[in-house]
């Protein structure tokens, strides 16, 4: 074999074997990457360290705001009932939960996405909640501004008219900051209470009357 | 490593001496001004000392023995050594950032040998800006210039902004270079050299080295026309690069698209209109396709809805209409606003598709922005009111942006019989930051497989379009609530 083919196979040797360290090194890291993207998707959620509440402690009535199943409000509220627990955090978290669940009723429809879960929790002094999503809320969420914007005042609204230590409601989302939620609602404020698109009463105000729509002119 | 290191040491021995060649340097006073030739050295400007001192009818000695140059200016007296920092006020010492250089009988000094040594002699006050090449001098009125270049589909738009009417004159010299004449000297421009780098323009130069006012365009082969339409008397202008002629440059064209309906028509004002400038925003693009279902996709659907609306409102009004997207592209919230806030649009209107997860429902909406957003924390955030946070950028016109939606909701019941559309508020990234009067409308529900039947309809669109329209002009020809 001529010496000028033999040296141009060792350099393709060369090249090739370099090459291949590259492919695995690039692939293992991409394969790593999966699964701690896997591991954070599946497993996201801190087991709380301490129970939510104790059994001795008091129920309280909330309301929860969930859409309705047609029409107008935007939301529309349903009694449920959880534990008086002595840290706020907690009675939020709670609060939190059951809007996870869904409602509890066929008039209305679930707010959060499939698999969109509260991850943490902290209330600043100010009575600002801060709230850290799953990835899921955002990518699990069909679109639409109305859609969007009911699923971000079921949040809102449910800690903000329940617990009156919370002000205003800053969501995360997979632990940063977010522009918007699905393209269209500015999350990059706190958000506070608005009843103008729920049948619910300020509690100042809250009398026998007819319910209050959302829309300002129709 | 050896010729590294050679060179490394060539670099570090004779580096600190290259010198850059000689540039001028207009020196603006009330009443005259002088171009000076100042030398940059070790990234300072080294400005001819006795050319000012001429041009300002000082005296001075120029001593070869003792190496120094006295100006004298009645009873005061400054005295500048060479190659020293310290100059003498009257017998006060005042330390330069640089050496006082002497080279062939020229005396060269630091930009701050006028602002810290001659202001004191004549009490003339010099500004200057550092990253630029002209001073101040003096009560000389120097009205800010600021560029913006944006590409706009199969246009470049290049947007001047002067706080003083201003005429331009164009003159393309060679087919990548044009320059633009200002009738205005001196300017101060926010920026020397505005970068863009597309297809059709590479960068804009302010030059007044021969002291007067011009902008050199970089610009392409591509650039077959170039178009200047004058604003807000002449204090703003658009300056429009098109790369074909406007007969062939109409995107794809919906059923109505008439051939000359280029997206940046110079608009023939009508004096009674107010809305001059129209900006469409399709939502969603690229690889956010907002909502998707059987019955379509939403950026598809709000592309094709933005291309018949403005086909629409040039055919109609005449105005001058833009597309934050004429392409399948993604953009964020902040980028469709600026759009319209860096053209002066006159109305915003950013459309979208609706979702909802009950399958019958079929309800459409008009949103403005819902008053209040981001006043808290702008109250805390400082006194200081006069730099507002972007996103409170639609407190301006929320008055205006409530009564155009009141006005698009009328026209739409009525060209759309059995739809609903309800003026809603929200707080919404897209809106926020727009400084004129903006809407977003949601139309429909794309879960609703006869609902998104109907809105893939192109009578449905026309219809659409035409409600749209007949509210843009009833807006137009409106008393517009004065601005917030």
């Amino acid at each position: 074999m001529a010496r000028h083919i033999k040296i141009g196979l060792i350099v393709l040797g060369v090249g090739f074997a370099i090459a291949l360290g590259f492919f695995v090194d690039v692939v293992g890291r991409v394969q790593s990457m999966m699964k701690n993207e896997r591991e954070t998707e599946e497993n996201p959620f801190k087991q709380p360290t301490q129970p939510l509440y104790t059994p001795t402690d008091p129920p309280m009535n909330v309301k929860l705001f969930f859409p309705p199943a047609s029409g107008d409000p935007l939301l529309t509220a349903e009694d449920a009932t959880i534990f008086q627990s002595a840290e706020i955090e907690n009675r939020a978290k709670q609060i939190l939960q059951k809007l996870q669940e869904g409602p509890h009723n066929d008039v209305m429809v679930p707010s959060l996405p499939k698999d969109a879960k509260a991850q943490d929790l902290f209330i600043s002094q100010e009575g600002t909640a801060f709230i850290d999503f799953s990835n899921a809320i955002a990518t699990n969420h069909p679109g639409g501004v109305l859609n969007e914007l009911a699923t971000i005042y079921s949040i809102v609204n449910s800690l903000t008219y329940n617990l009156q230590e919370i002000k205003e409601v800053k969501i995360l989302i997979g632990g940063v900051e977010k522009e918007t939620l699905a393209g269209h609602c500015l999350l990059l404020l706190p958000l506070s209470l608005d009843l103008s698109i729920t049948n619910v009463k300020p509690r100042e105000e809250k009398t026998a009357s007819a319910a209050v729509g959302t829309t300002l002119n129709r | 490593m050896t010729l590294v290191a050679a060179l490394g040491a060539a670099l570090f021995i004779f580096g600190g001496s290259i010198q850059a060649a000689d540039v001028s340097f207009p020196i603006y006073f009330p009443n005259s001004k002088l171009i000076v030739q100042a030398d940059m050295m070790n990234r300072t400007v080294y400005l001819p000392i006795k050319e000012i001192l001429g041009h300002l009818r000082l005296q001075y000695t120029d001593s070869v023995a003792l190496e120094t140059l006295t100006i004298h200016a009645g009873s005061n007296q400054l005295v500048v050594t060479k190659n020293s920092a310290l100059m003498s006020y009257n017998g006060q010492i005042i330390l330069l950032p640089s050496k006082i250089l002497r080279e062939d009988n020229r005396w060269l000094a630091p930009v701050e040998f006028l602002t810290l040594g001659i202001s004191r002699m004549t009490g003339l006050d010099f500004r200057y800006r550092p990253g630029t090449s002209r001073i101040f001098a003096g009560n000389v009125d120097t009205p800010e210039l600021e560029m913006n270049a944006q590409t706009l589909g199969p246009i470049t738009r290049l947007t001047l902004r002067c706080s003083t009417p201003i005429n331009l004159n164009l003159n393309r010299e060679n087919p990548v270079k044009a320059i633009l004449d200002i009738n205005r000297t001196p300017l101060d421009p926010t920026r020397e050299r505005l970068e863009h780098k597309d297809r059709l323009l590479h960068s804009v130069t302010f030059d007044d080295s021969d002291g007067d006012s011009k902008l050199v365009l970089d610009i392409t082969r591509e650039v077959t026309d170039l178009r200047i339409t004058p604003a807000d008397n002449n204090r703003i202008f658009f300056v429009d690069f098109l790369r074909t002629a406007p007969t062939t440059a109409t995107p794809p064209p919906p059923t109505l698209e008439p051939p000359a309906a280029v997206a940046t028509k110079p608009d023939a004002v009508a004096p009674e209109r107010r809305v001059r400038v129209i900006v469409i925003d399709p939502g969603h693009g690229g690889m956010d396709t907002g909502v998707k279902t059987a019955a379509g996709t939403e950026k598809d659907l709000t592309l094709a809805l933005a291309r018949r609306l403005r086909t629409g409102l040039i055919m109609r009004l005449g105005a001058t209409v833009l597309l934050t997207r004429d392409s399948d592209i993604a953009m964020d919230n902040e980028a469709r606003s600026a759009v319209a806030n860096n053209n002066q649009a006159n109305l915003f209107i950013s459309l979208h598709l609706g979702y909802s997860p009950n399958k019958m429902e079929s309800a459409s909406s008009i949103f403005i922005v819902n008053d209040g957003l981001g006043e808290n924390v702008s109250q805390v955030s400082g006194t200081n009111q006069l730099f507002l946070p972007w996103y409170l950028g639609y407190r301006t016109h929320r008055q205006a942006s409530a009564a155009a939606a009141t006005m698009l909701q009328q026209e739409l019941i009525k060209e759309i019989q059995g739809w609903t559309f309800s003026i809603r508020t929200a707080p919404l990234a897209v809106l926020s930051s727009a400084t004129m009067p903006s809407l977003l409308v949601e139309i429909g529900n794309l879960n609703n497989s006869v609902n998104g039947q109907t809105l893939a309809d192109a009578g449905f669109q026309t219809r659409l379009v035409n409600g749209i329209v007949n509210a843009v002009q009833r807006f137009s020809q409106s008393p517009q609530p004065a601005a917030n």
